[in-house]
């Protein structure tokens, strides 16, 4: 991946490089150099107290999901303001993407649904891989905690998923050498597995988690794979106080369904990641309830957590907005709302746990809106001091 | 003499892929690899049942300790490697992988040497043995040569490195057809493909393009084609949706593993690998060498895979026997191994099964 970046355009890398010794502006770092690290906290776009966050509803259930979200953010008085992007899956066109990209670097946080992509043809980059790739949005975090009150399989799971968002097999570097035989190429670079072993222990350690597993693959890839191994727990030693182990993807699927309470943090590389999250999704109840955070060293979006558009049930008034309301709650915590973040999710909980207003993918009989307008009342209901 | 040609003629005859059809009263030979640890015993009880059960296999037993060939290299002793050859089935128990330079891993030197292309796993809730799913029947069928697992793999900077994920037209159609010819010949309903072609459209679009191709000429078995986080998503929700699973490799193992974790896990799941010519089937679990030699093994996953053989042959009453037996004693639950959760010694439970073999 960094190849690639070095190949496509050496001389701006050279012109950034020696930029950098010099004095670069907040904004010169935060809008043309994404490769050079933050050096100082930037702020997010906030125009008379309140903030601007993107919004890309994406397609099929997206909007509809986002359409509460505003309704939830009405009703909580939460000082955001939303800049909405539609991007048109149907055409090849990547007009409305870049407008979105930009929007983004402008407003640093977006919060999004996820965007189809209907082209089948192999020029056309996948929209929202194209997004994390822009932006570089090296970590993507599932917070996977159980709700009581939802009816599932395996109870009181409380698992971190931590997954390295660009790289890995969604290069989408494929090509066809020989008529009939492709070959696609699964890239892993040391700088990228540093990064990310360095968040996640970081993160283990600021949040009082005990222990990390690392999902790997290494007996049988042994220099991609080994790669991201060696680094992980090269980087582990430097945090004695949190214990590390590491195990191999097919034997942890296998835990995951008969035993997922030896699990504390995972680290794992793209492709393990995306099974790992829907597996302890469909564990916790479904994919309708939680909700992912995608971090970079300059921007943060907000999405659902098992990326589904949703198609079969757009429109209909039956998909969960559990796990958008959530992305919601998760994107006010980062830009320091903590007191409305605290509310809706307060609100959300006593709706789903107490009162089991549940859409049909959890069991339960109730529309959408039945559970929002559930939601609104308890925030409207509760006390607040603004 | 024309009675013999004819009769050679008719052995000669193969059914597209999924092995030849015998006479019944012909004994046929398969080659028996024990393996370590917990291996020669439950191999031995898997004699035992079939003796009982009068099925017509000889037994040709052989090792497969690496050793070193002419030219330096370790490898699997021409001996084992002809009798697999000429016996075309085989049957094999856990195997050690030695640990140290110069020794490739033996599964793949067997893959390899036999051109075994399709791994079939057939997962199925035991009842007498709880877990949390007890309505699981799914088969996953991995392409077992290429795909992720091509080894293929180098350092192109420093800190920079790629793997290569190989997909041929060839291998997907060849193991796309045997899904659809396995579906229908264990009278099946469903063939799911397993893919990731919204991110990795050349190589998983060329894997369903097969797919398509090979589902258009069994137009009498339904055909579906699901993204793997959703087959994940719903698996672990409620496994009863899915029935048949094709995908590639890397996919497949661990879909594989994690519908094997569904119903009890490796020490109860069959395994087979079909090949060009000649398939193997074993057993997929460890070789346990902590209660190797002390009876206390559990032969069902080695069971289960010598049924799977027996119905590749064609011997399908017999395989129907033995499984009914073994299923029924797991149920009945006075006979449980300790891995099951029972007291009973390997030679126990397998002696109850022959008794109800002989019942019957």
């Amino acid at each position: 991946m960094a190849a690639r970046i070095f190949m496509k355009r050496p001389l701006e890398l050279g012109k950034t490089f020696r930029k950098a010794s010099t004095n670069l502006s907040a904004f010169e770092i935060q809008h043309k150099s994404p490769l050079v690290k933050k050096q100082q906290k930037i702020p997010v776009a906030l125009y008379g107290g309140r903030h601007a966050v993107t919004m890309l509803p994406g397609s099929g259930i997206g909007p509809e999901l986002m359409a509460y979200v505003r309704d939830v953010f009405r009703y909580a008085g939460a000082p955001v303001d939303f800049e909405t992007i539609n991007i048109n899956p149907n055409t090849d066109e990547s007009d409305d993407l870049i407008h979105a990209i930009t929007s983004i670097k402008r407003n640093g946080v977006a919060i999004k649904g996820n965007i189809e992509t209907k082209s089948e043809d192999t020029e056309v980059q996948s929209r929202n891989v194209a997004i994390r790739n822009e932006l570089d949005l090296f970590i993507n975090v599932l917070n996977c905690k159980s709700y009581p009150g939802v009816k599932c399989r395996q109870s009181n799971i409380d698992i971190v998923i931590i997954r390295q968002n660009t790289e890995g097999e969604y290069a989408m570097l494929e090509h066809e050498s020989v008529h009939g035989v492709v070959e696609s190429m699964k890239i892993v670079t040391q700088s990228n597995s540093e990064r990310v072993a360095r968040w996640a222990f970081e993160y283990a350690k600021r949040h009082g988690r005990k222990k990390v597993t690392i999902v790997h693959k290494a007996n049988i890839m042994k220099l991609s794979d080994g790669l991201f191994l060696e680094t992980s727990r090269r980087i582990a030693k430097e945090y004695p106080e949190i214990e590390h182990n590491d195990m191999i993807i097919d034997n942890c699927c296998m835990q995951l369904v008969s035993n997922p309470h030896q699990f504390d943090v995972m680290i794992m590389t793209n492709l393990y990641g995306s099974i790992v999250s829907n597996v302890i999704c469909g564990l916790i109840g479904g994919a309708g309830l939680l909700s992912g955070r995608n971090y970079g060293d300059h921007y943060a979006v907000f999405e659902p957590g098992t990326r589904n558009t949703g198609t079969a049930i757009a429109g209909k008034n039956i998909a969960n907005p559990i796990a958008m309301l959530n992305a919601s709650v998760d994107m006010l915590e980062h830009l320091g709302h903590q007191q409305h973040a605290d509310m809706i999710q307060q609100a959300i909980v006593k709706t789903i746990c107490e009162d089991n207003i549940q859409t049909p993918d959890l069991g339960g009989h109730h529309s959408s809106s039945d559970v929002v307008q559930r939601v609104i009342d308890h925030i409207v209901h509760s006390d607040r001091t603004w | 003499m024309a009675a013999k040609l004819i009769k050679i003629l008719g052995n000669c005859q193969r059914s597209p892929s999924t092995g030849s059809r015998f006479y019944s009263s012909q004994v046929r030979k398969c080659t028996m690899i024990p393996g370590d640890g917990i291996g020669p015993e439950i191999s031995q009880a898997v004699q035992k049942i079939f003796a009982t059960a009068k099925v017509p296999i000889e037994w040709e037993t052989v090792d497969v300790t690496p050793v070193r060939g002419p030219d330096g290299k370790f490898g699997i002793p021409q001996a084992a490697i002809d009798s697999v050859n000429r016996n075309k089935i085989g049957l094999k128990g856990p195997l050690m992988t030695p640990v140290g330079k110069g020794h490739r891993s033996l599964n793949l030197a067997l893959r390899k040497e036999f051109n075994l292309y399709a791994n079939v796993r057939p997962c199925r809730s035991l009842e007498g043995y709880k877990t949390l799913y007890d309505n699981v029947d799914v088969v996953t069928i991995r392409e077992n040569t290429e795909g992720e697992y091509s080894g293929i793999e180098h350092e192109i900077v420093d800190g920079v490195v790629q793997s290569i994920k190989l997909i041929t037209e060839e291998a997907s159609m060849r193991v796309a057809e045997f899904a659809f010819e396995y579906t229908r010949e264990n009278k099946r309903k469903k063939v799911t493909a397993v893919h990731k072609a919204n991110i990795m459209r050349m190589s998983d679009g060329l894997f369903l393009r097969c797919c398509r191709d090979v589902a258009a000429k069994f137009p009498d078995i339904k055909f579906e084609e699901k993204y793997l986080d959703t087959v994940c998503l719903n698996m672990v929700q409620d496994p009863s949706q899915y029935d048949v699973l094709v995908m590639p490799n890397l996919y497949g193992d661990i879909m594989s593993d994690m519908c094997a974790g569904l119903v009890g896990g490796l020490g109860l799941t069959p395994s087979g690998n079909i090949g060009i010519n000649g398939a193997l089937f074993e057993s997929v679990h460890g070789t346990a060498p902590d209660i190797a030699g002390q009876d206390k093994a559990n032969p069902t996953a080695l069971l289960l895979s010598a049924v799977m053989m027996l119905k590749h042959m064609g011997l399908v009453e017999q395989a129907r026997i033995i499984e009914t037996a073994c299923y029924e004693t797991i149920k009945e639950a006075k006979y449980l191994t300790g891995d099951l959760g029972g007291k009973a010694k390997c030679s126990e439970f397998t002696n109850e099964i022959c008794a109800k073999i002989s019942a019957h």
